[in-house]
């Protein structure tokens, strides 16, 4: 946990706006009204992690939405002790908007690269969110169908119809 | 205990009129005959004043009967206050009955009950519709029987002063008698009229609201006003009809009760001309026969009110007329302490539309066993785990808990020898130590300090937070407590010398993660009145609340140029928090970031709304001291919903040190600023171990800050006296000041600390991140082993390896069971579900 020199994590403009102006950009959240928009801003806490730091780790329910406002990370999975890299996760990336849903272990753990700063959100404040504005949740079902289906779709076209083992797993959409 | 009788919704009305009340109700009717007797006297004493009295000029006689005349009318005056007490106390007590009976059914009704049943409806039911009933029944026995007798008085005393002129007046009462209910009749189907018009106008309006979007992209102004007005002129003319009706009753109870006198003028006149007739027993009898009218509205009026309460109150009763599924005491007997074995056979369970939910279940466990119930979702193994615990009535088959058949257990036999930990479980308002406690004590039946000796000891409570893992968290409730001055002397030395040790072990290190107090530098995470004074007032004028209204402190903000950058702050913040919550519910997670308080939304909204409507200088002061109140509380490292400027900042720091000047002159004890050497009760035990403020929410920091702590508190020895102060955290409404993850904890511990030999556990490990779920799996494998028999629903499966057994459920059945190895091998439906693989 490192925070930068002198005036710690206040900004002059306001956090909130900063946050305000991410959260409309994010296409998980980007169907919903100004008004939860706003909620959910405010409900969002940035935290600060250092290099190697890990923000989540395979197997946890931590149930938590990151963006990434600065640094890079890696997606690591481990397998029987070894640890591969599956992807980087680069400033400006939004991942865990299913872990707002509902119980959803990790299948892979996140490792800070470089000294990074992420605007998290809980499930716990987004199901409190959702419980006052019940509206908001055939929006994020409908973001969810359509994020798998678009991932289903790019990874066809560009991987899957070269390799045959890509194929016969193919189908997540199809849930 | 419970005497036998009717369940409470079969009772009728009338019979809580006199349940528990009967010496009241005789009291009552005794004092109203008396009453009734003396109300009679002044209309004699009439008559003799004026046919002894005056027509023979005799004073003394004149005297006497006036003085009893007034003896008579005090003491019926006192009477009938006295009727109206015992009226009032009777209703009162019947009111409370009824709540207290009828919730107490409530609450032991199936859960299937619950799952149809909107709590406002209930909320209604015991507070607004049971009072119509309570209200009633205080008046059943007073009102007709003072009506009646005095009724029956007055007509005996007009029959005989003269009989056929009695007769006559009362002639009129039949003819009322046979047309009232026939109005009665009518207007009440008027009301049910009213009432069901009354609804869909409610729905009507409720769509066009819901469905203005389309409307006014429409244009459809004209179609929906014309369907909204349909219903509006329909129930004009039902409530014209109706307001008919119940005039009309008025209206010919009145003109029938105003007839009578008719009748006596020209009768009695006729008589009294023709001498058959004294003029003193004229008067006696017009006074008298003006009487008969009270009794009779009100014999009218108590008809009406008995026939709207006995409406509601039936049908209150009739929509919780179920019965309980379960014995609640046992009978003649203590309640069973069972051996934790289990058999399960053939059990089902189907509920409503035949659906089988579980179908031929059979297993058996030896006391001391564990097993796991895993399965796809909707298999049944929650229902099962349920069942079990006479959650769930089954409907086939049998379960037998130590020997005994579960569905002929009484309730308390089962809360005796079974825990349930549910997935979602529930927390009440109260402290951390009362839900703790909650299990226990419900078993020891009721709340009474005599239950207290039976209660868990303090080290057993620790013992299980921490087998339970939530130990630290109370641990953090504790260090968040305020002491209160010239309590805790002693703990408050050993506080401040733990900070010094606190501060010499791990001040560098932490310098991260906490804002430690410095006299010369700007502090992020204290709020702008800590930064000004930094200190705390000691004076009563300066606490807070009240610190605005001390003039000095005012000026003082004037002259080192901060009142103006204050209030526009305070506008500020007012502002962007009313925007953003002003819509949501007062619940503690939407205000952590907050200046304003859950309960002071509402103040602020309506300043707010104030603010937009007035120029600057309209503003009133008590306004303007709630804005500056605000800023004050302003914590820019917390409340990240309003910029701060580098400027502001710089003035505030540079007025703290002018304050510490200037108040010192003025009275140098009204605050005790931040020393190193004191402690500081404004401050939490926390902060004033750390002699500042922790940075950050971020749980791997703050598990660092916990970490240091607990050793210095353990090199203390003051652990257990910061636990203790945890545990009377107060949790807030349904505990939604815990996290889910403290809410699953709490549940686990508090069923743990019953320590049941039969424990079930429905995924109560759910919400709990790897390692905390495996700190109680392994208390489970460890702790309670052999000395409870474990049974859990299980939804990761990682955890259950070491189960004693696991049975894997698909469709309502047992598909396989046995150790999870030899399931595993077997690659079955386990295997199936552990690794995805047909």
């Amino acid at each position: 946990m490192s925070l930068p020199p002198g005036k710690d994590n206040v900004c002059v403009s306001c956090e909130f706006e900063q946050n305000l102006g991410i959260i409309r950009e994010i296409y998980f959240f980007s169907t919903m009204p100004l008004e939860i928009v706003k909620v959910l801003a405010y409900l969002c806490a940035r935290e600060d992690f250092k290099a190697g730091d890990y923000l989540f780790q395979q197997g946890d329910d931590d149930g938590r939405a990151f963006y990434f406002v600065s640094g890079r990370a890696g997606l690591v999975c481990s397998e029987e002790d070894t640890d591969h890299v599956v992807r980087h996760v680069e400033e400006g990336e939004f991942l865990g908007g299913l872990s707002l849903l509902g119980n959803m272990p990790r299948l892979f753990s996140l490792k800070t690269l470089t000294d990074t700063t992420c605007l998290i959100l809980t499930r716990e404040k987004f199901k409190k969110a959702a419980e006052r504005y019940p509206e908001i949740m055939p929006k994020i079902i409908q973001s969810v169908i359509k994020g798998i289906r678009d991932w289903e779709r790019k990874f066809f076209l560009s991987h899957a119809m070269g390799c045959n083992d890509c194929r016969r797993n193919l189908g997540v959409s199809l849930i | 205990m419970e005497k036998a009788g009717p369940p409470v919704t079969k009772r009728s009305l009338y019979s809580w009129v006199f349940s528990d009340n009967y010496k009241l109700q005789i009291l009552l009717v005794i004092i109203i005959i008396i009453t009734v007797l003396i109300r009679v006297l002044p209309l004699e004493m009439q008559k003799r004043i004026v046919n002894e009295a005056i027509n023979l000029r005799k004073i003394d006689l004149l005297f006497f009967y006036c003085g009893l005349y007034l003896a008579a009318v005090v003491v019926a005056g006192g009477l009938k206050y006295l009727i109206n007490a015992l009226q009032t106390l009777i209703g009162q007590r019947v009111s409370a009955r009824m709540r207290k009976e009828l919730y107490g059914h409530i609450l032991t009704l199936p859960l299937g009950f619950f799952r149809k049943t909107q709590p406002g409806m209930v909320v209604s039911s015991l507070i607004t519709e049971l009072a119509a009933a309570g209200d009633f029944a205080g008046n059943a026995v007073a009102v007709p029987v003072t009506s009646i007798l005095t009724l029956i008085a007055f007509a005996g005393y007009l029959v005989w002063l003269n009989p056929i002129l009695g007769f006559v007046s009362l002639s009129i009462y039949p003819v009322v008698l046979f047309l009232l209910p026939l109005l009665q009749k009518r207007a009440n189907t008027a009301n049910k009229k009213r009432v069901d018009t009354t609804r869909d106008l409610a729905s009507k309006i409720a769509e066009s609201i819901t469905g203005i979007h389309e409307i006014q992209s429409n244009g459809a102004f004209g179609i929906e006003n014309r369907k909204y007005g349909d219903l509006v002129d329909k129930l004009m003319k039902i409530r014209i009809v109706w307001n008919l009706y119940r005039y009309g009753i008025k209206t010919s109870n009145n003109f029938f009760s105003s007839l009578s006198p008719f009748l006596i003028f020209i009768l009695g006149g006729y008589l009294a001309i023709n001498g058959r007739l004294e003029l003193g027993a004229l008067v006696a009898f017009l006074s008298a026969q003006e009487k008969l009218y009270d009794p009779w509205k009100e014999l009218i009026e108590f008809y009406q009110a008995y026939q709207d309460s006995s409406v509601g109150y039936y049908r209150t009763m009739e929509y919780f007329d179920f019965e309980p599924e379960y014995a609640l005491e046992p009978e003649d007997r203590e309640p069973y302490q069972l051996e934790g074995s289990i058999e399960v056979k053939d059990l089902s369970f189907t509920v409503e539309g035949g659906i089988r939910l579980l179908d031929g279940i059979t297993f058996s466990m030896k006391p001391g066993e564990n097993l796991a119930l895993v399965g796809f979702s909707g298999s049944g193994k929650s229902t099962l785990a349920q069942c079990l615990n006479q959650l769930y009535k089954y409907t086939g088959g049998h379960v037998w808990i130590g020997g005994k058949e579960v569905s002929e257990l009484s309730k308390r036999d089962i809360v005796y020898n079974t825990g349930f930990v549910a997935q979602a479980p529930f927390i009440f308002s109260g402290t951390f130590e009362e839900n703790l406690l909650y299990s226990c004590m419900a078993r020891n039946r009721g709340s009474g300090t005599a239950d207290r000796e039976s209660l868990p000891t303090l080290d057993e409570m620790i013992e299980i937070l921490q087998q339970t893992g939530i130990f630290v968290d109370v641990l953090r409730f504790g260090l968040n407590a305020f002491l209160v001055p010239d309590q805790d002397e002693e703990l408050v030395y050993r506080i401040v010398r733990v900070r010094e040790k606190f501060q010499r072990n791990f001040g560098e290190a932490l310098a991260d993660s906490v804002e430690f107090f410095d006299e010369n530098k700007y502090l992020y995470y204290s709020n702008i009145f800590e930064n000004i004074t930094f200190g705390t007032p000691k004076r009563e004028v300066f606490g807070e609340g009240k610190l605005l209204r001390s003039k000095y402190f005012r000026q003082f903000l004037e002259d080192v140029d901060l009142y103006k950058p204050l209030f526009d702050l305070g506008d500020e913040l007012a502002k962007t928090v009313v925007d953003i919550l002003g819509d949501l519910p007062p619940d503690e997670i939407f205000f952590e970031q907050s200046p304003i308080r859950p309960d002071e939304l509402d103040g602020y909204k309506a300043l707010v709304d104030r603010l937009r409507k007035r120029k600057h200088q309209e503003i009133s002061s008590e306004d303007k001291e709630k804005l500056l109140a605000l800023a004050l509380r302003f914590t820019p490292g917390r409340h990240k919903i309003a910029p701060f400027s580098e400027m502001l900042e710089n003035l505030i720091l540079e007025s703290r040190a002018l304050f510490r000047e200037k108040i010192s002159d003025f009275d140098p004890e009204a605050v005790s600023f931040f020393r190193k050497s004191d402690y500081i009760y404004s401050q939490t035990l926390m902060n004033n171990i750390l002699f500042g403020k922790t940075k950050t929410g971020a749980p791997h920091a703050l598990e660092e800050i916990d970490r240091n702590i607990v050793q210095v508190l353990v090199e203390e020895d003051l652990l257990e006296t910061v636990v203790k102060t945890g545990m009377q955290y107060q949790v807030g409404s349904k505990g939604d000041k815990l996290s889910g993850g403290q809410r699953q904890k709490l549940a686990i511990a508090r069923t743990f600390l019953k320590a049941p030999p039969v424990l079930i556990l429905d995924e109560a490990t759910s919400a709990l991140d790897n390692k905390s779920q495996a700190r109680i799996q392994s208390v489970i494998e460890t702790r309670w082993k052999g000395r409870a028999t474990v049974i859990a629903v299980a939804h990761r499966l990682d955890t259950i390896k070491n189960f004693h057994r696991v049975a894997v459920l698909k469709a309502g059945k047992i598909v396989e069971i046995g150790p999870y190895d030899e399931l595993m091998a077997g690659k079955g439906m386990l295997y199936e579900l552990a690794t995805g693989k047909r």
